[in-house]
């Protein structure tokens, strides 16, 4: 069985005229854009505001966009029909994962433009970014390998937002529990320590161990969905 | 595909599916005994099933279910279970079968040219299950028999050597069964094998003369029209031995009923046996050996053969428009002719109820009715 660009792209057009018409998830797209808005006319300060957004923009889109279009081929059944067409596993889920992808990297980019953040090295941070794109993508499909239906995936989304979006909260209590110290390897933090850096003048040298901690990240939630996927789907 | 699985590469044997001695059990019960059969290029072959052993065939073949006893064949590679390395020779379609509601007729159909690299054209498929008016229509928007097209169309698109369709004419419309019915002409012309699996005796017979019966007792072919092309030896054997005995049966019936003339029919359900008038009767329906009158959509077992039947309401306007079938002519409302050699009558009832009409009775009741 060859890879074909021409089956993801496929599945890719299919999914993005789909998504286009699915009011419930479509209108969760626009929360971080009216967010980032919100924010930047009020005039945010510090970069952790700017995270803020920036995470919730990759858990609604990434993770919640990419979980519900998983899950509504499963709720639909129309997965077990890709299953037995010509596309491979790595295709169908190639073909999910782009579009996902495509919608993250434009509502991130839309919402730090309007909320007006200006990072002092782009590069830098355009590389943390797209790890991290990968990782929420990633963190979707296992969500979506584990639910059966749109709706059971936007409850699970709730608790995953809370711990990826919530963990800087934690860490003034680093101190008082150490246990807590855990906390700091959440990729969130990661981007958001790498990013205080940057803008303390910091290059892509100093930053390395930040990106190669969300790199393993990548590759953690990226094993445990393909083991998710062997072990559920053969079965059922 | 690992070469050891090809049997020879040549992929161009006549038989594109082949069963042999596979069997299935649950538990304490069989599902059906070991049996063998063979579909070929160019043939179309329908398996009368219940639900259960339909359930188990396709869970073999879809690769849920383990090829627990004996060997199936696929296009000369041995099928394993492992669905992906049968993938371009089957399609399925299933009963119930995923799609996407939120795109039109035509992009579902583009989506799925493009899945499987079909270089035929998406309109001329359109065309040919009859939605080229709701191609621009989002499937959410189909009636249950234009969805059914849908799903055609995606048989056609995939071109597959094999094509596996399972309850194909469920609640449909007329038109659905007609494109359906074409569908598997033309499909066969072009040298595919199609395998129908049903529970719906006039879907087998209407689609195809091969008929098959597969339950707890193993496979039998059901019926085989009396054709002149059809020369199966074997499977004509076992017929022509049951028509004698059914002759005798008639001698003895006739002698019993020189005595007196009873006309009521006998239907016997648990203890209790219920008396018929001819009249009500909208058809009897053989099948199994088992005849049974079909009154107001219900079927009552009765002793009788369907050969005595049609001597007994001969004169009552019974037709025999099918080995298997008899047909209270007072009942029919219309003839419908599917293709040139497949026809069905539809019945004045409520649920407008089809019967089979097989060729050589076509022309019988032509005559009947004065018609050339």
């Amino acid at each position: 069985m060859t890879f074909s660009t021409r089956r993801i792209f496929a599945i890719l057009q299919k999914d993005y005229k789909d998504l286009s018409r699915n009011l419930f998830v479509s209108t969760t797209l626009i929360m971080p854009l009216l967010m980032a808005v919100l924010f930047g006319r009020m005039g945010i300060e510090g970069i952790a505001s700017h995270y803020l957004i920036i995470n919730l923009g990759f858990i609604l889109v990434g993770a919640y966009v990419q979980s519900s279009l998983i899950a509504e081929e499963k709720e639909k059944n129309t997965l077990r029909g890709l299953m037995l067409s010509p596309a491979s596993t790595l295709e169908i889920f190639c073909g999910k994962s782009l579009l996902s992808f495509i919608a993250t990297a434009v509502v991130v980019a839309g919402s730090i433009w309007l909320s007006g953040y200006n990072p002092r090295n782009l590069a830098v941070i355009a590389i943390a970014l797209v790890l991290s794109a990968v990782f929420y993508v990633g963190l979707g499909t296992l969500i979506g390998l584990f639910t059966k239906s749109v709706m059971e995936a936007s409850v699970v989304i709730v608790p995953v937002m809370f711990i990826f979006s919530s963990g800087s909260f934690l860490t003034p209590f680093i101190d008082k529990y150490p246990v807590l110290a855990v906390v700091e390897y959440m990729p969130n933090l990661q981007l958001l320590e790498l990013a205080n850096r940057v803008e303390a003048g910091a290059g892509l040298g100093d930053v390395l161990l930040h990106l190669l901690v969300i790199l393993a990240w990548v590759l953690v939630i990226h094993a445990v969905a393909a083991y998710v996927y062997k072990k559920r789907m053969v079965d059922e | 595909m690992e070469a050891e699985l090809y049997r020879n590469g040549s992929g161009d044997e006549v038989s594109v599916l082949s069963i042999k001695q596979l069997e299935s059990y649950t538990e304490h019960s069989v599902v059906f005994p070991a049996f063998t059969m063979e579909v070929s290029r160019h043939e179309a072959v329908a398996l009368h099933t219940g639900m259960n052993a339909r359930a188990v065939l396709l869970g073999i073949l879809t690769g849920k279910l383990p090829v627990a006893e004996g060997e199936i064949t696929i296009n000369g590679h041995i099928y394993t279970g492992r669905i992906r390395q049968a993938v371009p020779e089957i399609a399925f379609m299933l009963l119930e079968e995923g799609e996407y509601t939120r795109l039109t007729v035509k992009e579902n159909l583009r989506f799925y040219s493009k899945l499987y690299g079909s270089s035929r054209p998406v309109d001329e498929v359109i065309r040919m299950v009859r939605l080229d008016a709701k191609a621009g229509v989002r499937l959410s928007a189909l009636s249950h028999s234009e969805r059914k097209r849908v799903q055609y169309a995606r048989l056609i698109i995939q071109g597959s050597q094999l094509l596996v369709c399972e309850e194909p004419d469920q609640n449909v419309d007329n038109e659905t069964k007609l494109v359906f019915r074409r569908l598997v002409q033309q499909l066969c012309g072009s040298g595919k094998a199609v395998l129908i699996l049903t529970g719906n005796m006039e879907t087998a017979l209407s689609t195809t003369n091969r008929v098959y019966r597969l339950d707890e007792k193993g496979l039998q072919a059901f019926d085989i029209q009396g054709e002149e092309d059809q020369t199966e030896g074997l499977a004509e054997a076992e017929p022509n031995l049951l028509d004698i005995a059914e002759e005798e049966a008639v001698n003895e019936a006739e002698q019993t009923l020189r005595l007196f003339r009873f006309e009521k029919i006998p239907t016997r359900i648990n203890d209790k046996i219920i008396l018929f008038n001819p009249p009500e009767v909208d058809y009897v329906e053989s099948s199994d050996g088992q005849t049974q009158l079909s009154i107001g959509g219900e079927l009552y077992p009765t002793t009788f053969k369907i050969n005595e039947l049609e001597e007994r309401l001969h004169s009552y306007g019974f037709f025999r428009c099918h080995r298997s079938y008899l047909v209270n002519l007072q009942k029919v409302r219309e003839v419908i002719t599917f293709t040139r050699n497949s026809y069905s009558l539809v019945l004045d009832d409520a649920a407008k109820t089809s019967v089979p009409l097989s060729k050589t009775k076509m022309a019988e009741l032509k005559e009947m009715m004065g018609l050339k």
